[in-house]
């Protein structure tokens, strides 16, 4: 019998789009990381690099033109340093992190390989539920990073998993193909293991922002130092070696 | 170390983050396979200095959520495995898994001849 008469009861979904571009002045190292990140996440749409570093408004605009509801804005500074901006667009939040020790997908060290537009497992430490700014980074990376299922050029398997953990206050990423069979006993009984794909890079928060690329700071991260305030101090004490040695 | 500059001014406004995150959390009946998102019971500690146990903590992590995602999937009735015959364009080319291959020969090579 035919019990389906009322108004059809719309499923929930999970859509995501993400718009993702950098400023001018990024390195080699880091346009593969994009790039590795844009084979990665079926779901993300490039865009051609933001002419200025002063008009970060432009980008909730720019992602509606694009049909987006979340941009991920990786700003260069002075060729070597990397920040990565990860908002919900228009309405905001913004989470800005610094991002170091970047291994891409080409390093011939890691050995693992997914299938291209294949949705990955996301998975986060209990570190995340431990605080709020760590809840927030979660759900908005949760939309960010994981592959909703009907984006246009998802693969219906998985076979990989994109973990982040909290040490050291730094927010640390890798990504590992799943092996569902000993290669070496093929026909034992399936025991499953990882292999490393890359890319791996490490996060560090320096500050939530209410708003998309604006609004008041609702997180501040006070052991957040500059880079550049790290090299100058590097500076500094190389200097007053030689400054004590010559007294 | 001492040298470092501090920021100042430590911003925690957790009542703001939970009303902002409120706003953008997706809808709770979502089912999983939506998100395949897993949380795994552990925090990670370990010397963060110490690069072996680190990655070999990560590793524990992702294998954990692996297992765990594979018997939310069975639950589900969704496809995990990928059948031995389904092929399709991968992340990383044929000549750069055949470059990774080779190194990797190389180097069990290079350790054969150091024995």
């Amino acid at each position: 019998i035919d019990q389906d008469h009322g108004p059809v009861m719309k499923k929930p979904r999970n859509k995501q789009r993400v718009l993702m571009l950098s400023s001018r002045g990024i390195n080699h190292r880091m346009r593969h990381l994009m790039n590795d990140l844009e084979a990665l996440l079926p779901h993300v749409k490039k865009d051609s690099k933001l002419d200025s570093k002063n008009h970060l408004h432009l980008l909730p605009e720019l992602a509606d033109l694009n049909n987006c509801n979340n941009t991920l804005y990786f700003e260069a500074r002075r060729h070597e340093d990397l920040y990565m901006w990860a908002a919900k667009t228009p309405n905001g939040p913004s989470i800005k992190l610094h991002v170091q020790n970047i291994h891409t997908m080409d390093e011939l060290k890691m050995t693992g390989n997914c299938l291209k537009g294949s949705r990955g497992i996301l998975s986060f430490d209990k570190a995340f539920d431990e605080s709020e700014w760590g809840k927030l980074t979660k759900e908005v990376f949760t939309h960010i990073f994981g592959v909703p299922p009907q984006a246009r050029k998802a693969k219906p398997f998985i076979d990989h998993v994109l973990t982040f953990s909290i040490l050291d206050s730094k927010i640390w990423f890798r990504n590992f193909q799943i092996i569902e069979k000993d290669p070496l006993q093929p026909n034992g009984p399936p025991q499953m293991s990882l292999t490393e794909i890359g890319p791996r890079f490490v996060l560090t928060p320096i500050r939530i922002f209410e708003g998309a690329f604006s609004g008041a700071t609702v997180y501040s991260n006070p052991e957040f130092v500059t880079p550049a305030a790290v090299r100058s101090a590097l500076k500094r004490e190389k200097g007053d070696k030689y400054g004590n040695r010559k007294h | 170390a001492d040298a470092m500059p501090r920021q100042k001014v430590e911003i925690d406004n957790k009542i703001a983050m939970e009303r902002i995150r409120a706003t953008i959390a997706l809808d709770p009946s979502l089912p999983w396979t939506e998100t395949l998102t897993v949380t795994y019971p552990e925090t990670i500690n370990v010397d963060v200095e110490d690069d072996l146990n680190r990655e070999l903590a990560f590793y524990k992590q992702a294998l954990h959520s692996a297992q765990t995602a594979r018997s939310f999937a069975q639950k589900a009735n969704f496809p995990f495995t990928r059948p031995a015959d389904y092929f399709a364009e991968m992340v990383k080319s044929d000549s750069h898994m055949e470059r990774i291959r080779q190194r990797l020969l190389d180097e069990s090579a290079g350790m054969k001849r150091a024995e």
